[in-house]
C-alpha cells in the first residue's frame, strides 16, 4: 500500500496505536463505538428533521449502519479488552461505560447537527467525514491484517462508508447540476474549515484543561493542604439522625442558590 | 393561568416538568430527546419540548425552579475534599473544574438556554424536591415522607411530616453516611455501573442468600433507633472521583466482580456475588424499615411517601409494606433525580406561590406525560422511509396485537405519550406472552442483547392481580408504576417469574392507559390470562425510545417480530436506502 506524504503522520500514529501500545486498541475501539453511536444519532435526527422525503430513507439507512458499527466496535472493544491486563481492561471498560463520553469530547450539543448546518452543508459534512472515515478504516484494516476478525470488521465498515460517500456525493452533484455549484463548493469548504477549527478547539481545550489541572493542583497543595490541618483538628460531625435545622419561609429560601 | 417549570440535572437523569395551574401537563427525561442514557446535562431539550407542548413561550412562565441548591452542594464537595487531603487530589481537580466552568453557573445557563428572566429562576433543595414529588403527587392529604438517595446538598436521608400546611422537615442524616452511596459502592463492587446498575444488583440478589449480612453490616452500621452510619474505611466515594469502594471491601468480601464478566449463579464465584447482592439488599431493607419506624413513632401517621433513588428499589418497597409500620405506601414513577424536577415545581406551586392543595387530593393518574405522535405523522414517516407496513383500524389494534402475542410473537409497542420515569408502562414497551418459558432467554439474548439473569416484569389488568400475585395491602399505588415486587401465585407465568418466585408487577387501570388495558383484555379473552410480559422498548445501554424514528431504528436492530407504531403494524424487512 503506497502512502502519500500528507498521510504519513496518520500512518505513524495508527501504527503506534494498533501495533505497539498495549491495551490502546481496545480503548480506541471503545471510543470509536461512541463516535459511531453519535453519528447514528445525528443521522436519526436528520431523518426526523429533513423536509425532503427522498433523503429521509437514505439518512435512516445511514443511521442504522452507524448504530450497527457502534455495536461492532463495542463488541470488539470487549473482546480485545478481555485479552488484556486488568488495568487495560478497566480503561476500555471505563470508556465503554462513559455515557457522557461524547459530551466530554465537546461533540453533540442541544441542537442537532442537521439543524445547525442545514441540508446542503449537512450533506457536505457527511461526504467529507465519511470519505475521511473510509480512508482511515482502510488503513486500519491493512495494519491489522494479522488480526483477521478486527480487519474483517474494518473492511465491513469501510464498505458501508463507501455507500454513504456515494449517496452524499450524488446529492451534492444534484445540487451542482441544479446550478448551485458555488454553494456546494462553499459548503464543502466550510465543512473542511470547521473540521480544522474543531481540531484547533480540541487542542486548545485539552491545553486549557491541562493548565487548569495544573493550577488546581497547585491550589490544592498550597491552599487546601493547610486548610485540611484545621479541618482535621475538628472531629467528624456526629452521625445519626439529626434534627432538621430551622428554615426561613419558602418564598425567601427559593431566591437563593445557597 | 400559571405555568411553573421544574428542572433537574447536572448530575444524572436530568428532566423537565411543566405544571399548569398546579397540574402536571408535561414531564420528560432529557435522555429521551438527547438519546444519552441518564443524561447529566441541563435538560434543555426536555424543557423546550414542555413549553412547545403547552404552546407557551418562556416569558409566559410564572417561574422556573431548579431542584437543588448549587452553592450548598459545592460547599459540601469542597469541605469533604479539604478533610480528605491529600487523597482527594484527583477528585478535587476534576470536580472543582466542573463546578467552576459549568455547574455553578446553572442560573445563567437556564436564563440563556431558555430565555427566562433571571428573577423568575428559583431554587428548591434536593431532598425537599424529592419529598414534594412524592407527597404532592400522592392521593394522601397527610403523610410521613422519607427521602433516601445518594446525596443532595448535605443530606442523604430526610424525614418529613406533610399535610395541608406543606412539608415540615423533622430530621436528616448527612453525607458521608448514605444508604444510596453504599448501595452504589456495592453496585461497583459487583461489576455494574454506578447510577445505572443498581437495579441489576436487585435482580442478582434473587439468586442468593444473605450469607454476607454480617460483613455488609460492618460497612452500613444500623442502629436500634433507625439511624445508621457508614464505616468509611470500606468506601471511597467521599474522596475519589473514579472509585466508590476501597481494597478493604475486597479484603472483607473477596475479589470484586470484573465489569462485563458473565454471571453464572451455578458456579461458586457466581454464588458468592449473588449472596453479596442478597446481603446488600437485605441490609438496605432493614435500614429502610428502621427509618420508617423512626418516622412512624414521630408522626403516628398511616401513610408513607417515599422518594429518592432508593425508592426505586421495588424489593425493598415490599419489605417496607410487610415489615414497616405504615398502612399505605406511595412512590411516584420517577422517584430518582429526574423526579426532583417534578418536586421542585410542585413545591414552588404550593409553598412559594401559596396555592393550597385540594382537600381530597388526586394522585398522578397516568405515567403518559411525554411526547406523542399522530397517526398521520407516523404514516407519512413510514411512507417516506419506504418501510413495509399495514395500516390498521385503530379499534382493531388490540385485537391484532393480542393475536400476534398469542402466537408467540414478540412485539414493539409504541402508543401515545411516552412514560414519565424509568419504567416502560405500556406506552413504549416490548411485549410478549409470559406463559412461554423460553421468552426470557429469547428476549434477553436476541432482542435486547442484555444479561441472561435479568428478569422481565408482568403487566396485569387491574382487578386480576390477586389471581396471580400476592400483593401486600397498601401497595396498590406502587404496583401501578411497577415499583413493587410480589410473590407469584401461579406457575403459569414462567417468563415473568424471577429466580426467587417473585415478579415486579405492573397493574394497569383503564383510566391510566385505556389502549394497553384493552390489549390486556383482548389477550385475556384469547388465552384466559390478562397478563403480558412487559419490558422497556430499548436495547442495552440505550434510553427507552421516544419518537417513531427511534422506535423503527431499535426495531430493525433487534429480533422483534413486529412493531405496533400507533395504528400501523410493521414487520421486519429490509430498509431501502
Amino acid at each position: 500500500m503506497s502512502v502519500r506524504a500528507a498521510d504519513l503522520p496518520l500512518h505513524a500514529v495508527s501504527w503506534l496505536v494498533w501495533k505497539i501500545l498495549p491495551g490502546r486498541a481496545a480503548t480506541k475501539m471503545a471510543e470509536f463505538s461512541h463516535t459511531e453511536a453519535g453519528s447514528g444519532l445525528d443521522m436519526l435526527a436528520a431523518t426526523e428533521e429533513t423536509p425532503r422525503p427522498e433523503l429521509r430513507a437514505r439518512y435512516f439507512r445511514h443511521a442504522l449502519d452507524e448504530l450497527r458499527h457502534a455495536r461492532l466496535f463495542r463488541e470488539r472493544a470487549g473482546a480485545l479488552a478481555s485479552a488484556r491486563s486488568p488495568q487495560g481492561r478497566s480503561r476500555a471498560q471505563a470508556v465503554l461505560e462513559d455515557g457522557g463520553y461524547l459530551a466530554s469530547q465537546g461533540i453533540r450539543g442541544s441542537e442537532s447537527l442537521f439543524r445547525q448546518l442545514g441540508e446542503l452543508e449537512f450533506l457536505a459534512f457527511v461526504w467529507v467525514h465519511e470519505k475521511r472515515g473510509a480512508e482511515q478504516f482502510d488503513l486500519y484494516a491493512s495494519l491489522l491484517r494479522d488480526d483477521a476478525s478486527t480487519a474483517a470488521m474494518f473492511a465491513e465498515i469501510a464498505r458501508d462508508e463507501r455507500f454513504h460517500i456515494a449517496y452524499s456525493r450524488a446529492e451534492l452533484d444534484r445540487y451542482t447540476k441544479a446550478g448551485a455549484t458555488h454553494d456546494v463548493r462553499w459548503a464543502v469548504l466550510r465543512v473542511r474549515g470547521r473540521r480544522a477549527w474543531q481540531g484547533w478547539l480540541r487542542l486548545t481545550r485539552d491545553l486549557g484543561n491541562a493548565m487548569a489541572g495544573l493550577w488546581l493542583g497547585l491550589l490544592y497543595l498550597l491552599v487546601i493542604g493547610p486548610f485540611s490541618l484545621v479541618a482535621r483538628a475538628t472531629e467528624r460531625p456526629v452521625g445519626g439522625i439529626l434534627a432538621a435545622p430551622p428554615r426561613a419561609p419558602a418564598a425567601e429560601r427559593a431566591r437563593g442558590m445557597a | 393561568m400559571s405555568y411553573v417549570l421544574g428542572l433537574s440535572g447536572l448530575y444524572h437523569d436530568s428532566a423537565a416538568v411543566l405544571l399548569h395551574d398546579g397540574k402536571v401537563v408535561a414531564a420528560a427525561g432529557e435522555e429521551r430527546f438527547s438519546r444519552v442514557k441518564h443524561d447529566a446535562g441541563l435538560p434543555v431539550l426536555a424543557a423546550r419540548w414542555c413549553l412547545q407542548h403547552a404552546g407557551i413561550a418562556a416569558g409566559d412562565l410564572t417561574c422556573v425552579v431548579w431542584y437543588e441548591k448549587p452553592l450548598r452542594k459545592f460547599e459540601r464537595i469542597l469541605v469533604t475534599q479539604v478533610a480528605q487531603f491529600p487523597r482527594s487530589a484527583r477528585a478535587f481537580r476534576r470536580s472543582t473544574f466542573n463546578w467552576l466552568t459549568d455547574k455553578l453557573w446553572v442560573k445563567s445557563s437556564i436564563v440563556t438556554e431558555l430565555g427566562v428572566p433571571p428573577e423568575k429562576v428559583l431554587f428548591s433543595d434536593h431532598h425537599q424536591s424529592h419529598a414534594a414529588s412524592a407527597f404532592y403527587a400522592s392521593p394522601f392529604s397527610e403523610a410521613a415522607v422519607l427521602t433516601v438517595d445518594g446525596v443532595g446538598e448535605w443530606a442523604t436521608t430526610s424525614l418529613y411530616r406533610a399535610g395541608p400546611g406543606g412539608l415540615e422537615p423533622l430530621a436528616e442524616i448527612l453525607f458521608p453516611d448514605s444508604i444510596g452511596l453504599v448501595y452504589s459502592a456495592f453496585t461497583a463492587y459487583l461489576g455494574f455501573q454506578v447510577n445505572d446498575g443498581e437495579y441489576k444488583v436487585m435482580g442478582m440478589a434473587a439468586y442468593g442468600q444473605p450469607r454476607y449480612e454480617a460483613e455488609v453490616r460492618r460497612v452500613l452500621r444500623l442502629q436500634a433507633d433507625g439511624a445508621y452510619d457508614v464505616d468509611l474505611d470500606y468506601v471511597s466515594y467521599h474522596w475519589s472521583a473514579e472509585d466508590s469502594f476501597t481494597p478493604a471491601l475486597a479484603r472483607l468480601l473477596g475479589p470484586p466482580r470484573f465489569p462485563g464478566a458473565p454471571f453464572d449463579p451455578t458456579t461458586p464465584e457466581g454464588q458468592r456475588y449473588a449472596d453479596i447482592a442478597a446481603s446488600v439488599q437485605k441490609v438496605t431493607e432493614d435500614a429502610l424499615v428502621g427509618l420508617a419506624g423512626w418516622l412512624h413513632a414521630r408522626t403516628g401517621l398511616e401513610n408513607l411517601c417515599l422518594a429518592g433513588g432508593v425508592a426505586l428499589n421495588s424489593v425493598a418497597n415490599r419489605q417496607l409494606l410487610l415489615r414497616g409500620p405504615f398502612a399505605r405506601l406511595y412512590v411516584q414513577p420517577a422517584a430518582g433525580d429526574a423526579g426532583g424536577a417534578m418536586g421542585a415545581a410542585l413545591w414552588a406551586w404550593h409553598e412559594v406561590l401559596g396555592n393550597p392543595r385540594a382537600a381530597e387530593p388526586v394522585a398522578l393518574s397516568t405515567p403518559g406525560l411525554g411526547q406523542a405522535w399522530s397517526d398521520d405523522a407516523i404514516g407519512a414517516l413510514l411512507a417516506d422511509l419506504r418501510v413495509k407496513h399495514e395500516a390498521i383500524d385503530p379499534e382493531q389494534v388490540p385485537e391484532r396485537a393480542a393475536a400476534d402475542l398469542a402466537e408467540g410473537k414478540v412485539l414493539g409497542w409504541f402508543q401515545g405519550r411516552f412514560e414519565w420515569g424509568p419504567r416502560a408502562l405500556g406506552h413504549r414497551s416490548i411485549l410478549a406472552d409470559p406463559r412461554r418459558a423460553d421468552m426470557t432467554d429469547r428476549i434477553n439474548a436476541k432482542i435486547k442483547f442484555r444479561e441472561a439473569f435479568r428478569p422481565f416484569a408482568p403487566s396485569v389488568r387491574a382487578g386480576d392481580e390477586a389471581r396471580y400475585f400476592d400483593v401486600p395491602p397498601g401497595g396498590e399505588l406502587l404496583a401501578e408504576w411497577m415499583l413493587l415486587v410480589a410473590p407469584v401465585r401461579t406457575a403459569e407465568l414462567p417468563a415473568t417469574t424471577h429466580a426467587d418466585g417473585t415478579a415486579r408487577l405492573h397493574v394497569v387501570r383503564f383510566e391510566a392507559n385505556p389502549l394497553f388495558h384493552s390489549l390486556l383484555d383482548t389477550f385475556g379473552d384469547a388465552t384466559g390470562h390478562p397478563v403480558l410480559l412487559n419490558t422497556s422498548f430499548n436495547l442495552k445501554g440505550e434510553p427507552i425510545v421516544a419518537s417513531p424514528v427511534q422506535a423503527l431504528a431499535t426495531f430493525f436492530r433487534s429480533g422483534l417480530d413486529a412493531l405496533y407504531l400507533g395504528s400501523f403494524r410493521v414487520e421486519q424487512s429490509q430498509v431501502e436506502g
